[in-house]
């Protein structure tokens, strides 16, 4: 139990912040670009600005006075309301993840954000402080750890505190690796349009202006001279590749205790999450065509709790996404040891090939619709509209082989483990008291040939759906019995 | 042909395989059928009539040709939706089915797309009996079932099976499990 506290003061000055920046555009309206006006449009425009600043100021003071927090043994107390008061209880139980933000403001007065994300749906379901200090967030966050599921007497409370100091450090980037990772992320390749572009101008100059510039051409057209500029900006563009790519993953570090995940990164800005390994719903690991050609992966943990914060989209519940293929899975392996994943899984028949075949493509069929009625002829080929059809045919079939050679499935005890995509592959793993709801549907040509396809769906924000379609009707109804037997596993309140 | 026939029959083999998976018993109320019908006609009444106007419409102030054109193919397109309207409810009827027990609520229904669905009791959060002009003309309802990751209506049954439906389900959702 901790006394009833008002939140860090800098919260009225990043408020005031926000509140300028959404003023600014009417600001400079009013007061510079119509400076010399006299319509009453603009006076009692200003007038309003002034007012509407003025009131918004003292909301922002206001609200700081209102609103409080409190913690006791299992959950917060949040007070706040000017005319309407309300008290929010949340109990720590429900606290899916913990997401904490340092952005350059909050480095530049010391202080951090902490977000505690619930896996209730619905407005205000969770636990904000925008600003607060890094004592006060750190306190916070050991508490919750503490006093998490059971009543833990002070004892154990010591004993996570010590824990905490045991913190197993699995992955940090080495240089090689980030090196790596921009060659993956692709970013050098800025400098595939900048050269193009550059070098179109040199024509340019050199077939018109030949005459005019004719010394100035010598230089430009010389050949060394244009291979140095071309190498200059080579050196640039994969420098600021692996400098960018630094600056997200360079101070990456994956670390774990008993019963918690830890991910920090960022060089700048600083985020980190942490999510209790009981609460992980899923684990992905992503590979993009790139990945694979480089043997890296990506793996995703799946929150029920919201993985973004508000402003930015930046996803955070990806461990390093430029894992090496042999270290992800051992990673797994190592963080979660509840989790087991199998090498070996089951392919699809080779009937479902064929059922993919054949299924109608819309976007083909849209795609080819346009191309008639328009006939647009391209580099003066009359029948282009055919052959682009064509093209894409052959494209989606190509892309239909993939994904058919690239699904594979298994049930292995509790858990269940597919994959499945073309270009981009992920392998998904879920335990079975994680998944919320299952389907197994087929459509009509699916009953000819006896496939299925099973759906899956898993706590998330919003709610994940996962599945495999064209899977033997054998498997779909093992699939179903298994998802039966998952009493076995749930521990009834 | 010897390969296609053997194939066939693994198929078969397969077919009672998937039949034997504990299958949903229960089945709507037989009136569902009316029902579907009577709501599909006015559908089609409203549609028709709109399809109507729109013709004398473009009689009257002769519109583009292409207009026209469009316009007729509606009205094949739903003098074929309504040969549909009546048949599909019998299908529909047919093939629905739905059972409940202490732990899962399983869902069956669909001819072309046929879908089987399983929803443990201890995540359904919410469950309703509804009921719009036609079922109420006849004493029927639909449950709704919310849980937290989507929502599902079993659509026609008769007031006693319902109302008892809904408080069973009501009771075995009450079980919680240990959320983690």
């Amino acid at each position: 139990m901790t006394k009833t506290k008002r939140h860090h003061p800098l919260l009225m000055l990043i408020h005031l912040w926000t509140l300028a920046k959404r003023f600014i555009f009417f600001v400079v309206y009013l007061f510079v670009i119509k400076a010399d006006s006299e319509s009453s449009f603009i006076i009692y425009g200003r007038i309003i600005i002034f007012a509407a600043f003025g009131i918004m100021v003292i909301t922002i003071i206001w609200t700081w006075f209102t609103h409080k927090y409190k913690l006791d043994h299992k959950s917060f107390h949040l007070y706040k309301g000017i005319f309407i008061k309300s008290e929010q209880t949340i109990p720590f139980s429900k606290i899916q993840n913990v997401h904490r933000h340092t952005s350059y403001f909050h480095r530049v007065f010391k202080v951090t954000s902490i977000h505690f994300e619930t896996g209730m749906t619905g407005e205000e379901t969770t636990v904000k402080f925008e600003v607060i200090s890094h004592i006060e967030a750190d306190r916070l966050e050991a508490h919750i750890k503490s006093t998490d599921g059971d009543a833990l007497t002070t004892d154990d409370v010591k004993d996570t505190k010590h824990a905490n100091l045991n913190r197993n450090i699995h992955f940090e980037p080495t240089k090689m690796d980030i090196l790596k990772a921009s060659f993956t992320s692709l970013s050098f390749l800025i400098l595939i349009p900048l050269v193009g572009s550059f070098y179109s101008k040199i024509n340019g100059i050199f077939h018109m202006e030949k005459e005019a510039k004719g010394v100035f051409m010598n230089i430009i057209s010389s050949e060394w001279m244009v291979t140095i500029i071309i190498m200059v900006l080579v050196i640039a563009s994969v420098t600021f590749g692996i400098v960018r790519t630094f600056l997200a993953y360079g101070k990456y570090q994956i670390s774990s205790d008993h019963d918690r995940i830890y991910i920090t990164k960022g060089v700048i800005e600083e985020t980190s999450f942490s999510i209790s390994k009981e609460k992980v719903q899923a684990i992905e690991i992503k590979q993009s065509i790139m990945k694979r050609l480089l043997g890296l992966a990506e793996v995703k943990l799946t929150s029920a709790g919201s993985l973004s914060s508000d402003e930015e989209t930046l996803e955070i519940n990806s461990l390093y996404p430029f894992l090496p293929v042999k270290r992800a899975y051992e990673m797994v392996s190592e963080i979660l040891p509840s989790y087991e994943v199998k090498q070996k899984m089951i392919r699809l028949p080779r009937k479902s090939l064929w059922v993919r075949l054949i299924k109608p493509s819309w976007i083909w069929f849209i795609a080819t619709a346009i191309l008639f009625y328009f006939r647009p002829s391209i580099l003066k080929v009359e029948q282009a509209w055919w052959i682009l059809s064509a093209v894409l045919f052959i494209l989606i079939a190509v892309l239909r082989l993939l994904e058919f050679m690239n699904t594979r499935f298994i049930l292995n005890n509790q858990f269940i483990q597919f994959k499945t995509g073309g270009m981009t592959t992920s392998l998904f793993i879920s335990k079975r008291d994680k998944i919320i709801e299952v389907k197994v549907t087929r459509n009509i040509i699916q009953q000819m040939v006896g496939l299925a396809s099973i759906g899956t769906i898993h706590r998330a924000k919003p709610v994940h759906h996962a599945g495999v379609d064209d899977v033997p009707l054998e498997l779909a109804t093992s699939f179903y019995h298994w998802y039966m037997g998952r009493k076995n596993e749930i521990k009834l309140e | 042909m010897i390969i296609y026939k053997s194939s066939s029959l693994e198929i078969w083999a397969v077919m009672i395989i998937y039949s034997q998976m504990n299958m949903p018993q229960k089945r709507l109320s037989k009136e569902a059928v009316k029902v579907w019908i009577i709501s599909e006609m006015i559908m089609n009444l409203i549609g028709f009539m709109i399809i109507g106007v729109l013709l004398y419409l473009d009689y009257f102030f002769s519109w583009q040709e292409w207009i026209g054109w469009i316009l007729i193919a509606i009205v094949v397109i739903s003098v074929l939706g309504t040969v549909w309207s009546f048949i599909n409810p019998l299908l529909r009827y047919k093939n629905w089915r739905y059972d409940i027990d202490e732990e899962f609520l399983q869902l069956k229904s669909g001819v072309l797309y046929e879908k089987h669905e399983l929803v443990p009791m201890t995540k359904i959060q919410s469950v309703a009996t509804k009921q719009g002009p036609i079922l109420r003309k006849y004493e029927l309802y639909s449950i709704s079932i919310e849980t937290m990751g989507s929502s599902h209506t079993i659509p026609v049954l008769s007031k006693d099976i319902a109302i008892k439906l809904r408080n069973q389900v009501a009771h075995y959702a009450k079980i919680k499990e240990v959320e983690s």
